[in-house]
């Protein structure tokens, strides 16, 4: 158990290496013991894959770069992150090493050799590796094509495939954090605000927070190895994060599409309560212009009056209980202000008159 | 091998050329023609390696200096890495251009250009939008691991996209455009083999748009026949059935493959046949009329051109076997009317025909066969009907359903030497040996027949007959057997029968055997006599244990002889 956990360790510092211009010291013999290392732990998936107490022990190993505080910049140089990564391990490191330019002529040549070895007997262990690659190749070019061809960006955000496939990989992300350390995933994705550019990231936590209850990548393999991955949980996580930042959750309801935000509230409670406390605070800051007869905003961050009704209308074309909901807070404000029925005394109550017209 | 290398010089310069022309594959007219040569670039790919592995990285380069070019417009091309085997190849001719040990800037820059368009076609490729690399690198993850994951969403959304059509018909709005489904059918031209297409091409095949002509490409179902064809990708019957209703040329393709197969492989075994036969998904998608039409012209031009060849005929009946499986199988009540299948015959002779021997008892076997006796030589004999298409499209009828005419042979062995032999199974045994008879011929046909049954007759009641008796009483003379060949046939059929069904038959068995092949032909026709009988056997459950055995035992001798 012990040495099976040093070759980890070794390996996982192998592959962070691999990235990194260090690999200019390497030779051939080099090469040759890092692709057997790898070899080795991709057989001991293989072999150890149903074995729950040596497939705990290492994943408890590999996750322990979780828990290393304050990641360098915004990528962490990660090795291998769960269990399921030593079955194509090997993969990884090619990659890397194919794409080092640092790499020797004589080291890249005899990897070459060794990814490569040409056409022989299809299905044999050397030729796995050159298969995987060629379909990798593959995909690439067909996802390449599909883009540039057919493909088109679905208007329904969270529809869309990259979209989806981002979210996807986020609560992939968060589980395995998740596993290693009770806080890491709020650690985690406080580090991706800080980092990652806004608007993506938004748009990707939403679709996260309506991909379907059951829907992450790797479902099949993971009922085979017995640890099944649900996105409710992670989605659990992910929400509880972004409710506890009020500077993101305020970003969150600002910038993202008027749809998109419904269709998160319909969803998840919490966020319509959210949602609907900073939509009437946004409200209050609006006044009356009596000359142009319109609800204006006297600072530059203030949202203007079609902004707040269109989100008012999404919300108001949701299915109940969320459509009630937020006739129940218009009303109930439009109350407080004095519960006028003449325009241009309330905001609350242009609203609603304009909703109830453009119904 | 000067020869070869000549060959591939030309073929070099030609390829150059293309691929120049070819750019990136940007325009309909050049994705157009890249898809018709894409199977040939592969083969020229192949042929490069095996030229330049031989070499080390500096003759390479004497030997084919643009060799950079060349590759490098490869790798540009996504049409070409997207199909089959051509990114290994490119990758594996990629590899020949390493230098080891460069010694000179020159060698130098060629390996690192190199390891540029290696790393290009394996490592990069960026999703070309910022924000997704950003994120992707930002959780960790490489291109290699959520690539597979992207292209599964991305095929998913377009399938949901395709169906939608199906089931909002008139909603414009979410309908996707022809141009678009089009373009998709042009993309999946050198995908179809990735397994992770099968959906979408499932999806365009099962496609019906509004428009009035067919919107796919027609490469695409030629690629999609190809691929299923040669087991390179997994369609349900649905799929299968709609591809061959949309594209006729693949229908065809499909059946003349099936034909080569059915020759190249071991003839006379109709075991392994039906196994083709089924696994060719042809007779299920013939309970379609339009496709059974299709497939039964084939068979019908096949026997008019073989004039009438057993190993045809067997596989004609076969299908016809399977497909009456399968229309049983679908449905309890027939979708078409027997009419659409067999439009230029008599219902009522369909019916007869379609009976199964095997919802019969044994025993009244002789009822059906009596009545198709008597409609058939009603047709053939009535002069006045001539659209009947004359005696060879009522003998191709009963062609496909030979069994009985099978079983007529049978019915007459094991019932001589007690009485007469009945007129219409002599009939129908002569019409399906030989349809193109007139009535005295055929007549005389009749009472040859009916004269080898006698001797055969009495030859059962003597106590050990010798082969030399046997033939001699079916008149088996050797050379120069004056009867025509088709009766010379049924003589032998009749032999046979009699050495399988009658008590002494084991004992001589052999020795006839010996004397009656004179030919390879008619060792053949022998041993695909005995296959036939015991497939024939086991699908009704007739129970003869011995004569079973015997069968066995002959066939396994004989084809252990061959």
């Amino acid at each position: 158990m012990d040495s099976l956990l040093q070759h980890l360790e070794r390996f996982s510092e192998v592959l962070a290496v691999s990235r990194t211009t260090h690999v200019s010291t390497w030779d051939a013999a080099t090469v040759r013991r890092a692709l057997q290392w790898a070899r080795y732990l991709r057989h001991v998936h293989r072999r150890f894959g149903r074995h729950a107490r040596i497939r705990k022990a290492l994943e408890r190993r590999l996750q322990n770069q979780w828990k290393q505080e304050g990641g360098s910049g915004p990528a962490p140089a990660l090795g291998l992150t769960n269990f399921q990564a030593l079955g194509h391990c090997d993969l990884l490191l090619s990659l890397r090493l194919l794409a080092n330019r640092a790499l020797g002529d004589a080291a890249f040549h005899y990897l070459l050799q060794e990814l490569f070895p040409g056409p022989g007997v299809p299905g044999a262990e050397e030729g796995m590796l050159q298969d995987s690659l060629a379909l990798l190749a593959r995909r690439r070019a067909a996802v390449h094509m599909l883009r540039s061809g057919a493909y088109r960006e679905n208007p329904v955000l969270q529809e869309d495939s990259l979209m989806k496939t981002q979210a996807e990989l986020l609560l992939e992300r968060l589980q395995e954090v998740g596993e290693a350390h009770a806080e890491g995933p709020g650690r985690f994705l406080s580090r991706l605000w800080e980092h990652l550019p806004h608007n993506n990231f938004l748009k990707v936590t939403a679709a996260a927070l309506l991909l379907p209850p059951s829907s992450p990548r790797h479902q099949e393999e993971e009922s085979e190895l017995g640890s099944p991955r649900r996105a409710g949980e992670q989605g659990r996580e992910l929400l509880h994060w972004l409710l506890g930042k009020s500077e993101v959750i305020a970003a969150f309801c600002r910038n993202l599409p008027a749809g998109l935000l419904t269709s998160v509230a319909g969803r998840h409670p919490e966020v319509s309560r959210v949602y609907l406390g900073l939509l009437t605070d946004w409200g209050r800051h609006l006044h009356y212009d009596l000359q142009k007869g319109i609800w204006i905003g006297t600072e530059s961050y203030d949202v203007p009056w079609e902004e707040l009704y269109g989100r008012f209308q999404s919300l108001c074309q949701a299915p109940p209980p969320l459509k009630d909901e937020v006739l129940t807070t218009l009303k109930s404000c439009k109350a407080q202000d004095g519960d006028f029925e003449v325009p241009g005394l309330s905001i609350w109550t242009d609203l609603l008159l304009a909703l109830e017209s453009g119904a | 091998m000067a020869q070869d290398s000549i060959g591939l010089s030309s073929d070099y310069q030609f390829w150059m050329q293309k691929l120049s022309v070819w750019k990136q594959a940007s325009t309909l007219e050049t994705q157009q023609d890249i898809c018709l040569y894409l199977p040939q670039f592969q083969e020229f790919l192949r042929q490069m390696y095996e030229a330049l592995k031989e070499m080390d990285s500096n003759t390479v380069i004497e030997r084919f200096p643009t060799i950079g070019q060349l590759l490098a417009k490869t790798c540009r091309n996504p049409f070409v890495l997207a199909y089959d085997e051509s990114q290994k190849i490119l990758i594996w001719c990629l590899c020949c251009l390493i230098n080891k040990d460069p010694q000179n800037s020159g060698e130098s820059q060629l390996n690192s250009w190199t390891r540029g368009l290696l790393s290009r076609i394996l490592a990069a490729f960026r999703s070309d939008i910022k924000e997704v690399d950003l994120f992707t690198q930002g959780l960790g993850y490489a291109p290699a691991d959520y690539y597979p994951g992207l292209l599964k969403n991305m095929v998913l959304s377009l399938v949901s996209e395709l169906r939608e059509n199906h089931l909002n018909g008139f909603n414009t709005q979410s309908r996707m455009a022809p141009e678009r489904v089009r373009s998709l059918s042009r993309v999946c031209v050198p995908l179809v083999t990735l397994p992770d297409f099968e959906p979408l091409v499932e999806a365009l095949l099962t496609y019906h748009g509004q428009e009035p002509q067919e919107m796919l490409w027609p490469e695409f179902f030629d690629a999609v026949n190809e691929a299923f064809l040669l087991r390179k990708i997994c369609l349900p019957v649905s799929a299968v059935l709609c591809l061959w209703l949309r594209h006729l040329p693949s229908l065809e393709k499909a059946v003349l493959h099936l034909f080569e197969k059915l020759v190249s492989s071991e003839r006379n075994c109709l075991r392994r046949i039906e196994c083709f036969m089924k696994d060719s998904l042809l007779p299920e998608a013939a309970c379609h009329p339009a496709i059974f039409r299709v497939v039964d012209e084939m068979f019908r031009y096949a026997l008019l051109e073989t004039e009438g060849a057993p190993e045809v005929l067997a596989a004609m009946q076969v299908f016809t076997r399977c497909f009456v499986e399968a229309l049983e199988k679908e449905n309890q009540q027939p979708k078409f009317a027997l009419k659409t299948y067999f439009p230029y015959a008599s219902p009522s002779l369909v019916m007869v025909l379609l009976q199964r021997p095997k919802d019969i008892p044994q025993g009244l076997w002789h009822r059906p066969l009596k009545r198709i006796s008597e409609m058939l030589k009603e047709i053939v004999e009535d002069e006045t009907q001539g659209s009947s298409g004359g005696p060879f499209e009522s003998w191709f009828l009963l062609a496909h359903f030979g069994g009985w005419a099978d079983i007529a042979a049978e019915q007459l062995l094991t019932s001589v030497g007690d009485a007469e032999p009945p007129e219409a199974l002599l009939w129908l045994l002569a019409f399906s040996s030989s349809p193109g008879d007139g009535p005295q011929q055929r007549a005389q046909t009749m009472v040859e027949v009916k004269a080898v049954l006698s001797h055969l007759g009495r030859l059962l009641g003597s106590p050990t007959p010798s082969a030399r008796d046997l033939l001699a009483a079916a008149g088996e003379s050797g050379e120069g057997d004056p009867r025509p060949p088709a009766c010379q046939q049924l003589t032998r059929r009749l032999l046979l029968n009699f050495l399988l069904w009658a008590p002494g038959g084991r004992a001589m068995a052999r020795d006839v055997i010996t004397l009656m092949a004179r030919t390879d032909e008619i060792m053949h026709e022998i041993v695909g006599f005995l296959d036939q009988t015991l497939y024939r056997w086991d699908h009704l459950g007739v129970d003869a244990p011995g004569s079973r055995k015997l069968a066995r035992e002959l066939l396994a001798e004989l084809r252990g002889q061959a």
